[in-house]
Order: structure tokens, then sequence, then C-alpha cells
């Protein structure tokens, strides 16, 4: 559930978003920002970034610690379970993705493919709670 | 400016200290070093990364700097620093960890009130306010910044030293049934499921139900 996903972000938050120097450029927030998502986008723009997590941030978050490691793999199985679920919804149609959200998701990732692998993946990862918020707030 | 060579010890401990969404940093003197030491701040939007300065915390010789303004936008996150100054050399900037002013905030309890006839009391719970900028501008209630938000209600029979437990979504609870002509105590706190944020339990509002007729 998301709150497993927020308590397992909890304990890891400070050890990986310290591992992300770079201030000025965020994934999710900038220059669009997630809560400028329409409603009608939303379900479309969630389901994308379930599978942007599961597909291309989770497996590139390794670190010598073996406890965020753990937390890691645990917040990964979560979102592994809920895009299971979203993608029920998108099989039933009811998930359209308007102009709008594709254009916003293709930025997300330009600004992942602007770093290296690495440092965007953690960078992904500290921002979890951006992800988080938004969907707590909107959903 | 140019800056001098940078040998003072660094501010200790840069913080983020947030309740209600009032934003404050808060640091400890460098090691060392006595009084007489000034320091200046700024800030920067995660994401944006612009170090903006402060100007209402520039050359203060206080450890604190409230950043509650700047950092109001609860949709986004922010960095801060400090540098410090004395007999004409300096420290480094020394940054706070990433501060997410909706995760990061503590809440105070709610404000509670209570009425009674003979056998019941009624409780009306009131969430605290989001900081604001000054008194004529619009209130925001956590209400409203955290749509999960619940109470916890604790109901103490003074006499029996029984005590009920309530979690409710509305501000509104009649606790039915009571003794009629005896003392309860009321105590309420905040809890919001995610994110996981609970505020202390308010001060007990202590009311006697009426006495039967």
């Amino acid at each position: 559930s998301v709150a497993e996903i927020r308590a397992g972000f909890t304990a890891i938050k400070a050890n990986i978003q310290s591992r992300d120097p770079i201030r000025s450029l965020s994934i999710l927030s900038h220059p669009h920002s997630l809560h400028k998502v329409k409603s009608s986008d939303r379900c479309c723009i969630t389901h994308h970034l379930f599978s942007f997590y599961v597909d291309k941030v989770f497996k590139h978050c390794r670190t010598e610690d073996s406890f965020v490691n753990r937390k890691i793999s645990s917040i990964a199985n979560s979102f592994l379970s809920l895009r299971r679920r979203l993608g029920q919804c998108h099989e039933q149609n009811n998930c359209v993705c308007g102009e709008e959200s594709t254009e916003k998701f293709k930025q997300i990732l330009a600004n992942y493919e602007g770093l290296n692998v690495t440092s965007a993946a953690m960078k992904s990862l500290g921002e979890l709670d951006i992800l988080l918020d938004w969907m707590e707030k909107s959903h | 400016s140019g800056e001098l060579y940078c040998s003072l010890p660094n501010p200790r401990n840069v913080h983020f200290e947030s309740t209600n969404m009032r934003n404050v940093l808060h640091w400890s003197v460098p090691e060392g070093t006595g009084d007489g030491v000034l320091y200046k701040v700024k800030y920067a939007v995660y994401g944006v990364g612009k170090w903006i300065r402060k100007p209402e915390c520039r050359n203060i010789n206080r450890t604190w700097c409230d950043l509650s303004s700047e950092t109001s936008d609860y949709e986004e996150q922010y960095y801060a620093s400090v540098k410090a100054f004395l007999n004409g050399t300096c420290s480094a900037w020394v940054e706070t960890t990433r501060f997410n002013p909706l995760t990061d905030t503590k809440i105070d309890p709610p404000m509670v009130s209570v009425s009674s006839t003979d056998k019941s009391i009624s409780i009306i719970l009131t969430a605290p306010e989001k900081w604001k900028r000054s008194p004529e501008e619009g209130s925001i209630s956590l209400l409203q910044v955290y749509p999960g938000l619940q109470y916890n209600v604790s109901v103490l029979n003074k006499k029996t030293k029984k005590r009920w437990f309530f979690s409710i979504s509305n501000n509104t609870l009649v606790v039915p049934w009571l003794e009629p002509g005896t003392a309860y105590c009321v105590s309420a706190q905040i809890h919001v499921t995610t994110p996981l944020l609970d505020s202390g339990f308010s001060k007990e509002h202590c009311i006697a139900t009426l006495k039967d007729k």
C-alpha cells in the first residue's frame, strides 16, 4: 500500500537524498509540477510513473548499506503490486492518456536521461515523497 | 563580494524546526567561538537550485532565521544554508538536508471545546491553522492540507477512572449514556495517516454532566 511505501521511504529518505548533490534539477517537480496535472490525466500519469520506477529506477539503486537495500526492495515490491492493480484500470480503458500527461511524462523522462543512470535513479528514488505527496493529495 | 579565506569552524546542526508549517532555520554556534559571531542565510527551492539570500538574516548574531514565508509553498521542497563570520574570517556554507514542509512539520494538538447534558457530553474539535504571513491573510486549516486528518479522542470518567478512546474523521463527537453529576475529562490528538504525522494530546478539558432532574 501507499502507506507502506511512505513508511519505507521515510526510513531511508535522509540516506538516499544525501547521495544526490544536485539541487538545481528535479526529475518529477520541475519544470512541470505534478500538482498541476489535470484530474482526468491522473490515472495515466500514475500508471506511467509506476512503470518508470519499476522499469528504470529501482534496478539502478544498489547501495553499500544492506538496511537501505532491503528497504528499497520492499518499496519496489509494493510498487509492483500497485502497478498490477493500476494495470487493470489501464486495460479497462479507464486510464486514458491525454496530450498533456503524455507531454509531462516525456519531460520527466528527459530530466531522467539528462543525468547518468545511477545519479538519475538515486535522484528519482530521493523524490519518492514528491510522488507520494501528490498521490495522497490528489487521489 | 570577494570572500576571505574561510578558516572559521562551521555552524553546527543546521536544520529546520517546523510546527504547523512555521518553518524556522536553526543552527548551533561554531565550535570554540565565543561571542561576536555573525551569520548570513540563504535558501533554495529544490529543482530550481538558485540560492537566494535572506536579507533579514544578514549579519545577525542570533542562531535562527524564520524562513516560513520563503518556504510556504508546501508543494515544493527546500534547502537552506548558513555561513558564519568573526574577526574578518568566515566559515564554509553549511546546508540543511532537503526540507519537505508537508512531511517535516510538527502539528499542534487540536483545540477542544466541550459541553454537557445530564447523560452526555458534546465535543467540538478544531485543527490548528497553517502558519500565515499576517493576521489579515486568509486562514488555511491543516484539515485542508491533510485530507486524511483524523482525531483521536480520550474521555476519562474522573470518578471511576474508566477511559474511552474514539477515532473520528469529522470534528464533533457526542458521548452518550454517561452518569449524571459526574466529572469527565476530554483530551484529543490529531492523527494523519499518510504522511504519518501525530500531534501530541491536548491538555485535558474537564466538565461535569448535569445532575439528574
